[in-house]
């Protein structure tokens, strides 16, 4: 019993490899419907569109917390909720590129720690803007600093988006074998998202114009470029679990 | 140069085939979690007065009365758990051992480790962080004392995605797993783990009754099952590890 149930060589059902490419298949297909899941909540938050300025004083803040709370509630806790739902697509990332014919997997883990970071910080900046819309008779000035935390955290941190999208474009370069996990195109796809979202750690001090939270380079540049990289991610991950698959059945 | 033999061929045969050996650095992770555990429940419940949580309608003069009657055990307890916290890494890695021992491979072990070093953050510490703001000035406005106060047990009961996505692959990892590692009603425990997580959400929008953060739903409803679970995972995780003890070589 126990030497059936400790040794997978034993089991009698073919190989692990098949159910290995399931877990990363079904954690592949979780990204588009938590997708889905999040940009409803982006566009329910009255917060994003327009995103909200650094300069509203802390009356129009708590005015506007008052006038939205339903849908900043809605939103916020569905992000809450199903953010890190997204993590089990980027830890398919880092199995593929435990693949990847690499000197080494450093940038596998590398890539694991950054989207952890990254992670803890998108979901601490959802809970600072449910904690500002909690309490609607909390002073102004207290609801300003709340929302001022919350955009800060979720805007300039850039970094570990950043290091996470620099992490994977080396592996793939170093990914010396003629069929590479992803192709070449994929990793300048991350570089070139990298150096476009890398401009909004500047909204970390600057208050207007386009490195502004709510500016084009800050915000939208920053958000469309990651969506745009999410969604390419998703269809090159598919195809190299598929091919992972493939090759698994061709040479047991 | 030749592909058969590159580093990341071999590391994933590493990773399906673990040679057997001593399981000796699983028994040091295992016994730190009913310690870990104990010592949690000594800072959380009479120490810091988090568990089970004061009423969110206290008015900012009730909260600082709080602070002022509980200053010296919160102190005591959250300057344990600036200690304490990082034992909450030994157990998640050890059940990321396990996960990798099923046959769904390491990608849900890689969430699992991911999604509990988020929770640790906002789930946990800011708790602590706010409540040690909130007692190291009792002379502060009673408004920002009740914003300290609102944080901590906010960010306590109210972080709930990382600890939905853990118990989601947590509960697909057993269920699809083949090679028997825990048992598949374990994954039904798991799952009834995330509808308590759903059911805390409207500790956002309510400030009293079963749905405010120390309400009889979004509470203790899921404390209590938070500790069958928790007891189902000790006991398995060690019949776990004794199979590995006993896998012949």
């Amino acid at each position: 019993m126990s030497a059936v149930v400790t040794a997978p060589a034993l089991s009698p059902t073919p190989s692990h490899v098949d159910n290995n490419v399931t877990a990363q298949l079904i954690s592949i297909w979780m990204a588009p419907l938590v997708g889905v899941i999040l940009l409803g909540a982006f566009l329910a938050f009255p917060g994003f569109l327009p995103p909200m300025s650094p300069n509203m004083s802390a009356s129009q803040v708590a005015s506007f917390f008052d006038e939205h709370r339903v849908a900043i509630r809605f939103s916020m806790i569905v992000f809450d909720l199903c953010g890190i739902m997204l993590v089990p697509f980027f830890m398919v990332i880092v199995t593929q590129m435990k693949r990847m014919a690499t000197p080494s997997e450093v940038f596998a883990y590398a890539y694991l720690a950054a989207v952890t970071s990254g992670a803890t910080l998108f979901a601490v900046s959802n809970l600072l803007w449910l904690l500002a819309a909690f309490r609607p008779e909390r002073d102004p000035a207290l609801v300003q600093l709340l929302n001022d935390l919350a955009w800060l955290i979720f805007t300039a941190p850039v970094g570990m988006l950043v290091a996470q999208c620099i992490c994977l474009a080396l592996a793939i370069y170093l990914d010396a074998q003629p069929r590479p996990v992803f192709p070449r195109w994929v990793g300048h796809l991350n570089l070139v998202t990298a150096v476009l979202m890398a401009p909004a750690a500047a909204a970390a001090v600057v208050t207007s114009g386009p490195f502004a939270w709510d500016g084009l380079v800050s915000f939208w540049l920053k958000i469309g470029s990651f969506s745009v990289l999410l969604c390419v991610m998703f269809v090159v991950a598919l195809q190299a679990v598929r091919r992972q698959a493939r090759e698994a059945v061709a040479s047991p | 140069m030749t592909l058969d033999v590159s580093p990341a061929a071999a590391a994933v045969a590493v990773d399906h085939e673990p040679l057997p050996r001593s399981t000796k650095d699983q028994w040091i992770c295992w016994w730190s979690i009913p310690v870990f555990y104990v010592l949690f429940g000594l800072i959380f419940v009479p120490l810091t007065r988090v568990m089970p949580p004061p009423r969110p309608d206290k008015s900012p003069e009730q909260v600082v009365a709080f602070f002022h009657s509980h200053a010296l055990t919160i102190k005591i307890g959250f300057g344990l758990l600036m200690v304490v916290i990082g034992w909450a890494s030994w157990a998640n890695g050890l059940v990321a051992v396990q996960m990798k021992r099923m046959s769904v491979g390491p990608v849900w072990a890689y969430s699992y480790v991911a999604a509990l070093a988020v929770g640790a953050i906002p789930g946990c510490l800011f708790a602590a962080f706010a409540f040690l703001a909130a007692v190291l000035r009792p002379d502060r406005s009673p408004d920002l004392t009740m914003l300290l106060y609102d944080m901590g047990l906010m960010m306590f009961v109210g972080s709930l995605g990382c600890f939905t996505t853990q118990y989601l692959i947590l509960a697909l990892a057993i269920l699809l797993d083949r090679n028997e590692i825990f048992p598949k009603w374990f994954a039904y425990v798991t799952i009834w783990q995330i509808v308590t997580e759903f059911l805390a959400a409207p500790i956002f929008l309510v400030k009293d009754g079963p749905f405010a953060w120390d309400g009889s739903i979004s509470f203790y409803q899921g404390t209590a099952i938070f500790a069958v679970y928790l007891t189902c995972l000790i006991a398995l995780l060690r019949r776990a590890i004794e199979q590995q003890s006993v896998a012949p070589s």
